[in-house]
């Protein structure tokens, strides 16, 4: 799991790659979320958006590195 | 639905705060955990000097050849050395032959009732043997080290491993003990994971290790086998006048953090990799049941 990622021959640190997968794991949340209607419960849509996409970034993180 | 704005509030806070804490916690967790890119390949590297000087007569290895323990690898041309062998040969001969006059002359002597024969030329005899006995062990000793010194014409591989960067041709001239080979040790091949200090911590010798090589998606495995106990300071110059400190001027905000080497023996080497020396690694630290940042 902790392993470069080679990007047409640039080789970044694999948090990119936990960062895309937060990216896809939020995206499909927030629709989800939204459609069941949470966001009326919410203050600041973009702020509450934010913080959760920083969650899910952090659980993958804590998850691969523990 | 009526929901207070004040509820609202509450959610949406409870959810940032938690999201703060935990990217606290990921961020700890993910620059205190010992893992590296920046890992490197490496082996010892033996340099090859002959032990006599003298033409190269062959090459027998090509560049990157597998060598084993023993292998000539190339031939200095011996004939100087034989004859010098030749010479320590006779010169050996010559010594016996002094030697066996020698003793000869003090059995006719011994054999002399002392109103024949003084004490002290009896005992000049006696000496004039032991002097023989001398030059003749000197001799044979001088023969010896003809014979290591056409024996050393031949070079020979140290180790097992792999000839690099070949470029001695016959003809060259090799100079006693100035290298002109390099055999890289194929039974030393190790990995050092320069890690950064804030990672140090939580390194013990004996950790089990896993390594990615960036060219091969097979996994390496490993163990932690020391931790390197100096780095250069690089705040001061060294060897400067009067004898005194000279610290470098800072205007720092961001520091970085030092790197130091951890060297790392390989285990398990999947068949299909072939390790080369200086081959970049990724380098993880599996850790047993250690306290946590």
């Amino acid at each position: 799991m902790i392993k470069e990622i080679d990007l047409f021959g640039v080789f970044v640190p694999p948090l990119l790659a936990y960062a895309a997968a937060a990216f896809a794991v939020w995206y499909v949340l927030r629709e989800g979320l939204s459609a069941v209607g949470i966001y009326r419960f919410v203050w600041h849509a973009a702020l509450f958006n934010t913080a959760l996409y920083g969650l899910i970034l952090s659980v993958i993180v804590i998850a691969i590195f523990r | 639905m009526n929901l207070s704005r004040t509820a609202r509030f509450v959610i949406t806070s409870f959810v940032v705060a938690l999201a703060v804490a935990a990217g606290w916690f990921a961020w700890l967790t993910y620059t205190n955990n010992p893992w590296t890119r920046d890992g490197r390949v490496r082996a010892d590297v033996i340099e090859i000097a002959p032990d006599v000087s003298g033409e190269v007569a062959q090459v027998l290895v090509k560049d990157n050849q597998a060598v084993r323990k023993g292998d000539i690898l190339f031939t200095i041309d011996p004939t100087r050395y034989r004859f010098a062998l030749a010479q320590a040969e006779a010169a050996l001969s010559g010594r016996e032959e002094e030697r066996e006059q020698r003793r000869r002359e003090l059995e006719r002597r011994a054999r002399l009732s002392s109103a024949a024969i003084t004490a002290e030329a009896r005992e000049q005899a006696e000496t004039a043997v032991a002097t023989a006995e001398a030059a003749y062990n000197e001799a044979s000793a001088a023969l010896n080290t003809a014979r290591l010194n056409l024996d050393r014409a031949g070079v020979r591989s140290p180790v097992n491993g792999y000839v690099t960067n070949l470029l001695v041709n016959p003809g060259d001239y090799a100079t006693a003990g100035r290298a002109s080979l390099a055999v890289v040790d194929s039974d030393s091949f190790y990995v050092a994971g320069y890690f950064e200090e804030t990672k140090i911590r939580n390194i013990r010798e004996g950790d089990p290790v896993t390594i990615q090589l960036m060219g091969y998606p097979d996994e390496l495995r490993g163990h932690v086998e020391s931790v390197a106990r100096a780095i250069v300071d690089r705040e001061t110059v060294q060897g400067t006048a009067d004898l005194i400190a000279n610290v470098n001027p800072t205007f720092n905000w961001v520091r970085l953090a030092q790197r130091i080497p951890v060297r790392i023996g390989l285990d398990v080497v999947p068949e299909t990799v072939r390790l080369t020396a200086g081959m970049t690694a990724t380098v993880v630290v599996r850790d047993g049941e250690r306290p946590r940042p």
